[in-house]
């Protein structure tokens, strides 16, 4: 499907919702690199939308205006203390979220800490042993420097999960949807777009390591052109988070790409496509 | 353009070289109820409250309607109903101007944001007086509208009207097809399935559907 554009037939299935899930991802995956099959697909989504219309039409409840209203935020409900209800008790749940996920990372931290003090007395202790050793300490001394470099790295990640957690209770932030461009790749990732802290995370599972010499890059469309948010790398169990900080001067991105680039990274995007980000071109929210 | 192609670029903020529409006057702030939706939507990019307002009274019912047909739940329609609704208000950069109609957007995202919740939900719905594909035509209006524009209701009901004769006009068979894949979130495989018909004859009416479904309405206007 990547090399062949889509035809009047396929782009009406795709509109109407009728694709198995293999030929709606090709599809999919060929939109967001193809301008002029979008342009056919977006005629046929037209056309399709157009069935909603046939409804028999119905009166909402007059209260649904309130609750749009009041869950908008533009104005707070009077004698419908049931939607206040709900957003106390959505506060309530958020409230729970964040403080079950601080709890558990305070647990875990206290774990690893306790862990590592563990650690560091079974290796005084065996320094203590080995004084006359040079070579013995000198190994048992750079295993205690990688365990503070350890050390320091969970506690770099537990502070960007904080960051991250305070992005997705953000209402100014975007979830992307991440598609692999190989069908039958299972990995699957996320780009989370954060306008407040002018942040961006991609995270992804089951993601190959790349060999030496190559790396991930992602990228990001924005006005027509392709910025590059720097590159990152899986670990052995095949999970990536990359973060980084929105370049200047940009607000918003249309589509977003991961590519394989050589080691370091590249100036221009070149390599293969790994995943792309597809929510601008179908007409869906 | 970058060396495998970019997609274009487009959207409300790029608006100022992409699309023109025109300002209201400030004369005519006060009656937001005659602005065309993309004016609205402007308006509400900037955080007009009235003029989201206005916008919810235009298409609320539509938007329901829509939902309630899908999901076959009144809960469940008023929870998509605020959902789409809320998601215009936070992001109505969402809606590229330039790529088509208002309603036809906001009628693909809502019908989206409802499959979406019947397929997590994993069930079924029951179809609203009876079965698959006959709207009950003698329902509506089920209620007498109070539109705050006249013209764009006058409007709106010449477009319900020239879906509902199309899809008259198709033969029963296309229409079922369509609407089990449209409103029912089902695939061929799975309408063939429940049709006890070959796959390939569920394409066949789908396809042959949409070209008389395209064809009609572009007569219609």
């Amino acid at each position: 499907m990547t090399g062949e554009h889509i035809t009047q037939e396929q782009a009406d299935e795709f509109a109407i919702g009728s694709l198995e899930p293999a030929s709606e991802h090709a599809v999919t995956v060929h939109l967001a690199e193809c301008p002029a099959c979008r342009d056919i697909v977006r005629d046929s989504e037209r056309l399709a939308a157009r069935f909603a219309m046939s409804s028999p039409l119905r009166r909402p409840p007059s209260h649904l205006k309130d609750r749009v209203l009041a869950a908008a935020g533009i104005r707070r409900p009077g004698p419908l203390r049931r939607v206040a209800g709900y957003a106390r008790t959505a506060a309530g749940i958020a409230a729970v979220f964040v403080a079950v996920a601080a709890f558990t990372g305070m647990v875990w931290m206290r774990g690893e800490m306790s862990g590592l003090r563990d650690d560091d007395e079974r290796l005084q202790r065996k320094i203590d042993e080995a004084l006359s050793q040079e070579v013995e300490i000198a190994a048992l001394t750079r295993k205690l420097d990688d365990q503070e470099k350890e050390a320091a790295r969970l506690a770099d990640a537990a502070t960007g999960d904080q960051d991250l957690i305070v992005a997705l209770l953000s209402n100014n932030t975007r979830i992307a949807d991440v598609v692999p461009a190989a069908e039958d790749s299972t990995s699957i990732g996320r780009l989370v777009w954060d306008g407040d802290q002018k942040r961006v995370w991609f995270v992804a599972s089951d993601l190959p390591q790349r060999p030496a010499g190559e790396t991930y890059q992602l990228w990001v469309n924005s006005g027509g052109k392709y910025y590059s948010l720097g590159t990152f790398a899986a670990d052995p169990d095949g999970f990536a988070r990359h973060q980084t900080i929105v370049p200047e001067g940009i607000t918003s991105y249309d589509t977003a790409v991961v590519t394989i680039e050589r080691a370091g990274g590249s100036p221009i995007r070149q390599g293969p496509t790994v995943f792309l980000v597809y929510d601008l071109s179908r007409l869906k929210d | 353009m970058g060396p495998q192609g970019n997609p274009e670029t487009a959207g409300i903020r790029n608006v100022g070289r992409t699309v023109v529409f025109a300002r209201p006057a400030e004369a005519e702030l006060a009656s937001r109820a005659d602005w065309p939706d993309e004016a609205l939507m402007l308006a509400i990019a900037s955080r007009d409250e009235l003029a989201f307002a206005v916008l919810y009274d235009r298409y609320v019912d539509l938007v329901y309607s829509a939902s309630f047909r899908i999901l076959a739940d009144a809960g469940l329609a008023e929870d998509t109903s605020q959902d789409v609704f809320v998601r215009l208000w936070r992001r109505p950069e969402a809606f590229i101007a330039d790529r088509g109609r208002f309603l036809s957007w906001l009628m693909s995202v809502t019908r989206n944001r409802a499959v979406d919740e019947l397929r997590a939900r994993g069930r079924r719905r029951r179809r609203e007086g009876g079965p698959l594909g006959e709207p009950d035509e003698a329902a509506e209006p089920l209620f007498a509208t109070h539109p705050p524009d006249p013209q764009s209701t006058a409007e709106l009901h010449e477009e319900q009207l020239a879906v509902r004769t199309a899809l008259r006009d198709l033969p029963g068979e296309q229409k079922t097809a369509l609407e089990l894949a449209y409103f029912g979130g089902f695939t061929q495989q799975e309408i063939a399935a429940r049709l006890h018909e070959p796959l390939g004859t569920v394409k066949t009416r789908i396809r042959l559907g949409m070209q008389k479904l395209r064809k009609s309405l572009e007569v219609r206007g």
